[in-house]
């Protein structure tokens, strides 16, 4: 932990000092910078003054040129008209060629008699200008220069006079004065945005500058008293003469919005004694043109730095935190597995010892105390031997021990250990020697395996076999019984039987089977059935086998067997063995001879068939009979009769009525007689086809039990006469099935041929029935209609569910009709 | 006089056929024949103006006998007379080309009047076998038709009711109750997915089951 704190406190110094370093090199940078703004600031103020200076002497000379014009001297000493146009003719010329803002000329007394500005409104003719120092200093003979703001046209101005003499005199007859307009001046300033320029007289007054709402402003507060004088001068107007608002703090100067400046003066020249040019600069604008680009070029290389050392601290301090940790896991390790050992050897559930060589103990597991039944200082320094049953002790003593002292080694050793209590042990002894460096046996170390319980075990276990061995004979015995039963039952039964495996490979049959396809039992096991039966038989029984095999269910099938005497017809019950786990092992067949039972049954099938055909056969011939015999007689009787009764109508009116009941009873007959040729036979079925037939029955069905019949038919061919008796029987059965006991509303006979298919389909919504439950009187109806379909090669199949309608389906293929 | 030719394979019939017919006292029967063979041969003969056939002959049957009529003598009119009220032979008779149909049994009341109309170019059936054959035409002989899932009493029904009949008339019409007619009026409506009488007339006629 302490190692730790050391490398975070490590770590924070190289951050500190590298952020130090790159502070102090950061702030070297900024003094350097300022430095040089300083010194910038300077040769700017410089230049300036310069410029003021060369500006401000500019009409000095041309002044003196004016004054010496003999026009100006003649208009002084002679002012008539003439001399005062052609002085001002002058001033004209020279305004024009300075471009200056008025030249003009005074008399001694100040007074103006020309001026270039004599039109203007604001004309300096006649105006008295003798309180302006330029003009006494000139009135005294000397030229001079002066910064003020005009009287008359409060234009600020640089005036220069000169006086004017006569052409001999020695005293001047005027003064002539050029003014330059100090705008002009300032417009040539050129200052920058961030800079402010300023020049002020003596008192402070800021005369020119290029921030204009401190024009005519004082500079400092304390000129304040000065007022008086300044107004006294009339130099700078009427006032008042605020102040600017700046204050000199600590070498810069704040204004009154906070802003901090750097400050440069210099006098303006000797001709403006006390005059001052001063240039203000904001320290703002300083510090963010010199410190913006050195934050943009420095700042991005600190950051990295910084970034750089604390990724490399971090990993450095996750590299020593991992030593660190390592070296921390491996001592404990080292601890836990002394630790362990100790453990281990005291707490294993095991008897260890160690003995010296003189034999006595000088060590034992707690395991080994614990069991023994004593405390510890009850045998360290004993001898092993006395914890041994005596043969044991002997044992030890003449034999295992000089040889172990000599080898180093033993194993096994049967000892017998007494504990305390006086109860014996048996165990197993194993033992090594530790040697010291010259390879003397210091002592031993020995581990015994209590065996008492295994011993017991074993005894036990003995006993137990010898217990089953007579049970097995017992049960073998039964086996065996069970066995010959069984075997008895497969030799004596008339049933084949075989036993096969998966892969049908016979593992069993019986007499009968070794009596019909004369092989021994023995000689077909392992075999297949294609190995020893005729490939049509072994074709059968393979194709069975594999449907039970795959089903898991028992199947019960008919195969045909070649025997000496003929075909024989078995029916064969096939049905899965299982195996202890329950998966399928292997498939057991039983077959029975049902030969003669099937030739029965085809014989009956053949008779019932002719019974049905002559049947059909003769109801046709009745109803035939009926309809066309007796029903022509009575047609013919029937024309009589109505003859009769028209006949004697209006003679003999009861002979008449006699006649007409008589032709009813005839209708009444006539109809006895169509409807009983009908039933036994229908002749449209004969005349015209199954599809008239149906067509008439299904109507006559519907017109009789107002159960709604529908009759649907496609493709019917002309049918032979057997399966168009069949079909339209079996409407008719099951039609008398649905009266009986459907309570449908409903029934569709569908009738259509396809792909050499007769289907014929019976459809009604009734309450249908459960397959299984058909009474027998209703399942002589199903069976009568199978009859009939199997009769003619077809099949009969009825589908029914409680409350789902019945259904009922007759299919016969078209070609190859039988001719019964 | 119309001349008439009586196939029957009855003798007694015949003679009373022959009775009906010539009392008429505008009709004669010009020949009679007992099997479908001498039929033919008669017609060849004697030239009828209207033959009389019954459809049950032995040897050559009366439907067999209309057909080759038809070839025959195209412009004779056939009068179809039988024992069978089914209505299947009257179409099968009709379909083969006989004007008129007439059961035996009806013979006495109606054979004259029938003679007569088929003699005078008209067809003669009776209402039961003009309905089995309006329904036969509209189910057409094969095929899908929206008239396959209904059943005979519910075609007839429905006919009667698009022609305008009450449910009256149909009920006695078919000797049914005038609620089993309204159940089957119900029916159809539910079954046709029709709501009134007038889309049931509309149906029938685009099924051809009446004339528009």
């Amino acid at each position: 932990m302490k190692l730790r704190i050391i490398l975070i406190v490590l770590s924070l110094l190289a951050f500190l000092s590298a952020s130090t370093g790159g502070y102090l090199y950061y702030s070297s940078l900024k003094e350097s910078a300022l430095n040089e703004a300083e010194r910038q600031a300077d040769l700017r103020l410089r230049t300036i003054k310069k410029n003021l200076t060369i500006f401000l002497a500019e009409n000095i000379k041309p002044v003196k040129t004016l004054a010496g014009m003999k026009t100006l001297q003649l208009a002084l000493t002679r002012p008539d008209a003439q001399n005062l146009a052609a002085a001002n003719a002058t001033l004209d010329h020279f305004k024009k060629t300075l471009a200056s803002d008025v030249c003009y000329l005074m008399d001694p007394d100040g007074i103006t008699v020309a001026s270039t500005n004599r039109d203007a409104s604001d004309s300096f003719v006649g105006q008295n200008f003798a309180f302006r120092p330029y003009f006494k200093e000139a009135i005294s003979g000397k030229s001079s220069t002066y910064l003020a703001l005009g009287t008359t046209s409060a234009k600020r101005g640089a005036y220069y006079s000169h006086p004017v003499f006569a052409e001999n005199g020695s005293s001047p007859v005027g003064v002539v004065v050029i003014k330059a307009s100090i705008e002009l001046i300032e417009s040539q300033l050129g200052t920058e945005l961030d800079e402010i320029v300023m020049v002020n007289d003596p008192h402070g007054v800021i005369f020119i500058s290029n921030r204009k709402e401190w024009l005519y402003h004082l500079l400092w507060k304390y000129n304040e008293n000065s007022i008086p004088s300044i107004k006294q001068s009339l130099q700078f107007g009427t006032g008042p003469w605020k102040w600017t608002g700046l204050v000199s703090k600590g070498g810069h100067i704040f204004d009154r919005e906070g802003n901090v400046y750097q400050i440069h003066v210099a006098e303006l020249g000797s001709n403006y004694p006390e005059w001052n040019v001063v240039h203000l600069r904001k320290l703002d604008a300083i510090t963010q043109t010199v410190i913006e680009p050195l934050i943009k070029t420095t700042g991005p290389i600190v950051l990295a730095l910084c970034v750089l050392i604390g990724i490399a601290v971090f990993f450095l301090y996750r590299q020593a935190s991992h030593e660190i940790r390592q070296r921390r896991s491996a001592e404990r390790a080292l601890r836990q597995s002394e630790g362990r050992y100790r453990s281990l050897y005291h707490h294993t559930p095991a008897m260890l010892h160690s003995i010296d060589p003189k034999g006595r103990l000088v060590s034992v597991s707690d395991y080994w105390v614990e069991l023994m039944g004593y405390s510890r200082d009850e045998v360290i320094g004993h001898k092993l031997t006395d914890f041994f049953a005596a043969e044991s002790r002997q044992y030890a003593e003449t034999t295992i021990f000089p040889q172990f002292f000599k080898s180093g080694i033993c194993q096994d050793i049967p000892y017998r250990f007494v504990k305390k209590n006086g109860e014996k042990i048996d165990v197993l002894l194993s033992a090594i020697a530790d040697r010291d460096i010259k390879g003397n046996i210091v002592r031993s170390l020995a581990v015994s395996i209590d065996v008492t319980q295994r011993n017991r075990a074993e005894a036990a276990l003995k006993q137990a076999k010898e217990e089953l061995s007579l049970y097995s004979q017992d049960l073998e015995r039964l086996v065996r019984k069970q066995t010959e039963e069984i075997t008895n039952i497969l030799t004596y039964t008339p049933a084949v039987v075989y036993i096969k495996d998966k892969a049908g490979r016979y593992t069993l049959v019986n007499t009968r089977y070794e009596e019909l396809f004369e092989v021994r039992n023995t000689e077909i096991r392992g075999k297949t059935d294609y190995d020893i039966l005729p490939k049509p038989v072994a074709e059968q029984f393979r194709s069975s086998d594999a449907q039970v095999l795959k089903e898991a269910r028992s199947l019960q099938v008919e195969e045909r067997i070649q025997q000496s005497d003929g075909l024989h017809t078995y029916l064969a019950v096939k049905f899965p063995i299982y195996d202890e786990s329950g998966a399928i092992s292997g498939v057991c067949g039983i077959l029975n001879d049902i030969t003669a039972v099937k030739k029965a049954q085809t014989q009956l099938r053949r008779l019932s068939g002719s019974i049905m055909a002559n049947q059909e056969k003769e109801r046709s011939a009745i109803a035939r009979e009926l309809h066309d015999e007796l029903g022509q007689v009575l047609t013919a009787l029937r024309m009589d009769s109505v003859w009769m009764h028209e006949r004697l109508k209006a003679k003999d009116p009861a002979s008449a009525e006699r006649a007409a009941t008589m032709c009813r009873l005839i209708d009444k007959n006539i109809e006895d007689v169509r409807g009983m040729a009908f039933r036994l036979r229908p002749g449209v079925l004969d005349d015209l086809g199954l599809v008239d037939a149906l067509e008439w029955y299904t109507a006559d069905f519907e017109r009789r039990t107002e159960i709604a019949c529908v009759f649907e038919h496609e493709n019917v061919p002309r049918l032979n006469e057997t399966v168009s008796t069949a079909a339209y029987r079996i409407v008719q059965e099951a039609l008398t099935n649905v009266v009986r006991h459907a309570g449908a509303g409903r029934v569709e006979v569908v009738l259509k041929t396809n792909n050499g298919l007769l289907t014929l389909a019976v459809f009604d919504d009734g309450q249908g029935f459960d397959a299984l439950d058909l009474s027998e009187s209703e399942g002589l109806g199903v069976a009568g209609m199978r009859e009939r379909a199997t009769l003619v090669g077809g099949s009969l199949e009825v589908q029914s569910k409680p409350k789902n309608g019945t259904r009922v389906y007759f299919k016969v293929p078209l070609d190859g009709q039988p001719g019964s | 006089m119309i001349k008439v030719l009586i196939a029957d394979d009855h003798s007694i019939v015949r003679a009373g056929l022959r009775r009906i017919v010539e009392e008429s006292g505008d009709m004669q029967v010009v020949s009679e024949a007992d099997d479908g063979r001498e039929a033919i041969q008669r017609v060849k003969e004697t030239d009828p103006d209207v033959a009389v056939i019954d459809i049950s002959m032995p040897g050559l049957d009366g439907l067999e006998v209309i057909s080759q009529l038809q070839t025959l003598r195209p412009e004779l009119p056939i009068l179809v007379l039988t024992m069978h009220e089914e209505g299947q032979y009257v179409v099968r008779a009709i379909q083969a080309g006989a004007m008129g149909y007439l059961t035996k049994q009806s013979a006495p009341e109606q054979l004259v009047t029938a003679i007569r109309k088929i003699h005078e170019g008209q067809r003669y059936i009776t209402e039961e076998a003009a309905e089995s054959l309006a329904l036969r035409v509209a189910k057409g002989s094969d095929g899908k038709s929206p008239l396959d899932s209904l059943s005979m009493r519910e075609l007839q029904v429905l006919r009667r009711l698009a022609m305008g009949q009450t449910n009256r008339e149909i009920a006695s019409a078919y000797n049914i109750s005038i609620k089993t007619v309204d159940t089957y009026r119900a029916r159809l409506l539910k079954k046709l997915e029709l709501r009134n009488n007038a889309e049931l007339s509309r149906f029938a006629m685009q099924n051809h089951l009446i004339e528009p």
